[in-house]
């Protein structure tokens, strides 16, 4: 059986695609943008002297701002909503269900919708919030409300709601994996140094799962940092977040503005990141067992 | 009427010698597998007890009944006097080790080893005086502030044990507590722990499969096979008196034979086996009702006198030294393997392939009398 060491001329040859395509598709496109985002003048060419103008102008303006803000508290709230659920089914899935048979079963039914792209299940909200949606309709028969609620479509609400479905299995999934790998044995050990339930799970189980949690908190953020799509279909046109200011721009082709707040919505996205990094080793998961 | 017996059967049950764990008749089934049958045990107070037997004996569930990691189906246990069956794990007055320590990945040792006390909602400048302590008595103050993964197999043992120690159960409860240990340490640690247990007084209970543990260590071994109680004793009964086939078989160094009784009287019995008739001392069985019985292989010998009643001519296999001791393997007329040992580090009179007249006084004979309980 031949091997290829780590650090061998043969190991760095097998690296060269992926790094030349990561260097065509990413690092060259965000030096670009960075780029663009700099340039003064009246025209837009290459030509243009480099300044700090456009961000000043982004800056200078309250709702450009105020959208940045709401952005990010969005966020945190996606991010809250979705730890709680993700972390009660993982639990739920790894912890309480006993027979393999209905983990696989339940498991198919949380990971199947997901076979299908975030664009149509952020679409496929509409008719289910909608005034004459299925929601509504079910209220009305079952007498809860007797007028449609309006505010589940084409608002934070509603979009919320979508998000949420959208992003729960990426909190959950990091925490089925850590939860999987904690040994029964941590648990009863815990037990008969009579800590109670709650106690084992405060301070051995969730512990132990915390690098998971960690990373599901950022694929949520990133993701709905990025999510424009949802919130332009279930959000209409009343509601926007910075990457749809980002299409508004491109559209209205102030391609520099476009690129400044692509900028920021990437240096966002870095500093959260890197946050969670200080919080969690992720490069050091599955090391102490 | 006697004033002394009147005033025993007066005195209050607390006068009794109280007993640190009483098992009553437990049992615990998983869909159609029976883990644990019926098992009745009594540790009285500060013994060092081992549960020995193979694999999937119930040893093991046996334990974690006790710990209340499992629900028996049936049964009591009685920790300490006081009915424990349906309390959780964390309210009963236990402490175990597991077999491969189950150390908590993130915490440091020292942490770990105070959790039992911050569970007990000690002060804090207790919890770390007493962790202390109990760190330099085990000889790894030295690792307080390390992570059981930077520690070696032996370490963690001992940082198992100390956190298991550090509340003073009654009962220690003992999951295979050396298996995961190198070899060459586990003498070292066995006869360390003996000397804990008996400078303590908390009762041991020890899982095992290995009778080496067990009959150094125990003051009461238990040996199970298919969920029950085979036989409970001394070592010294155990090894010199097997109650059962089953437990003459599972410690080393006993020959088993299966026979029917043919004549009985004079507290012997002959019996017929497919290796020919023997004699061995008996009074319970009829004529003609089935038996085993069993010989130590270092109680046959090849040098034939009087008194040695009881012949087998067989075929030596081959010659094996466990240090001072020659064991000698034979071929039964049975097609069983039968074992002669012999003691000295002279020549061997025996060799392999030869044919040899042995014999073994009825006296060493021990019929097997069934399930002592």
């Amino acid at each position: 059986m031949s091997t290829i060491r780590a650090r061998s001329a043969a190991s760095y040859w097998l690296a060269v695609p992926a790094a030349l395509w990561m260097l065509g598709v990413v690092v060259v496109p965000i030096v670009l943008l960075a780029w663009v985002s700099l340039w003064g003048g009246r025209t837009f060419s290459p030509a243009s002297p480099l300044t700090f103008d456009n961000y000043t102008k982004f800056f200078a303006n309250k709702t450009y701002l105020q959208l940045a803000l709401s952005t990010v508290g969005h966020t945190a709230v996606l991010m809250a909503v979705t730890g709680v659920l993700g972390y009660g089914i993982a639990y739920f899935l790894t912890m309480k269900v006993r027979s393999p048979r209905w983990r696989l079963v339940l498991f198919l039914a949380f990971v199947v919708p997901f076979w299908t792209s975030t664009l149509i299940r952020g679409i496929a909200w509409v008719p289910f919030l909608g005034v004459n949606g299925v929601i509504n309709q079910a209220l009305i028969f079952t007498g809860a409300t007797r007028s449609p609620i309006e505010a589940f479509l084409y608002s934070r609400f509603g979009i919320s709601m979508a998000q949420a479905s959208l992003y729960t299995m990426m909190a959950a999934g990091p925490v089925v994996y850590m939860l999987n790998a904690i040994q029964p044995a941590l648990r009863e050990a815990a037990m008969t140094l009579k800590a109670p339930p709650l106690v084992v799970f405060w301070r051995i189980v969730f512990p132990l799962t915390l690098p998971g949690v960690v990373i599901g908190q950022v694929l949520v953020f990133l993701n709905v940092m990025a999510d424009f799509a949802t919130v332009a279909t279930v959000g209409g046109n009343k509601h926007a977040m910075l990457p749809n200011l980002v299409l508004l721009f491109y559209e209205g082709s102030q391609h520099r503005a476009a690129s400044v707040v692509a900028v920021l919505l990437m240096a966002c996205m870095l500093i959260g990141v890197i946050a969670a990094l200080r919080v969690v080793d992720i490069r050091r998961l599955g090391a102490d067992r | 009427m006697d004033a002394l017996a009147q005033a025993v059967r007066e005195a209050p049950a607390t006068a009794r010698p109280q007993l640190d764990l009483e098992l009553r008749g437990i049992r615990k089934r998983y869909g159609g597998f029976t883990a644990v049958d019926g098992v009745s045990l009594k540790v009285p107070k500060g013994r060092f007890v081992c549960l020995l037997g193979p694999s999937g004996c119930g040893k093991t569930t046996t334990l974690r009944c006790v710990a209340g990691l499992e629900d028996p189906d049936d049964g009591d246990i009685l920790i300490g006097g006081k009915e424990a069956t349906r309390d959780p794990p964390w309210e009963r007055d236990i402490a175990m080790m597991f077999q491969d320590f189950a150390l908590f990945p993130h915490m440091t040792v020292a942490k770990q080893v105070g959790f039992g006390l911050e569970m007990l909602k000690k002060p804090k400048a207790a919890i770390a005086e007493r962790v202390k302590q109990v760190l330099a008595s085990f000889e790894i103050a030295q690792l307080a502030d390390r992570k059981p993964a930077n520690l070696s197999g032996g370490q963690r043992q001992r940082v198992a044990l100390a956190r298991a120690m550090i509340t003073e159960p009654r009962i220690l409860l003992l999951d295979e507590p050396i298996g995961a240990l190198d070899y060459s340490l586990r003498e070292t640690v066995m006869l360390e722990l003996k000397l804990l247990q008996q400078r303590t007084g908390i009762s041991f209970i020890w899982v095992t499969h290995d009778q080496n543990e067990a009959f150094s260590l125990g003051d009461l071994v238990v040996v199970m096979n298919h969920a029950r109680i085979e036989q409970q004793g001394s070592p010294e009964e155990i090894l010199q008196r097997p109650a059962t086939a089953f437990v003459a078989s599972f410690v080393q160094g006993n020959n088993v034979f299966h026979g029917r009784v043919v004549r009985a009287g004079d507290g012997l019995l002959l019996v017929e086996t497919a290796c020919g008739s023997f004699l061995v001392p008996g009074r319970g069985p009829t004529i003609g009702s089935e038996v085993s019985f069993s010989v130590r292989a270092e109680l046959i010998t090849d040098l034939l006198a009087d008194p040695h009643l009881n012949r087998l001519a067989a075929r030596c296999t081959a010659v094996e030294y466990f240090g001072s001791l020659r064991r000698h393997v034979f071929e039964r007329p049975d097609g069983e393997v039968m074992k002669v040992d012999q003691f000295g580090a002279y020549a061997a009179r025996i060799v392999a392939g030869q044919r040899v007249e042995l014999g073994w006084r009825p006296q060493d004979t021990v019929l097997h009398t069934g399930s002592a309980e």
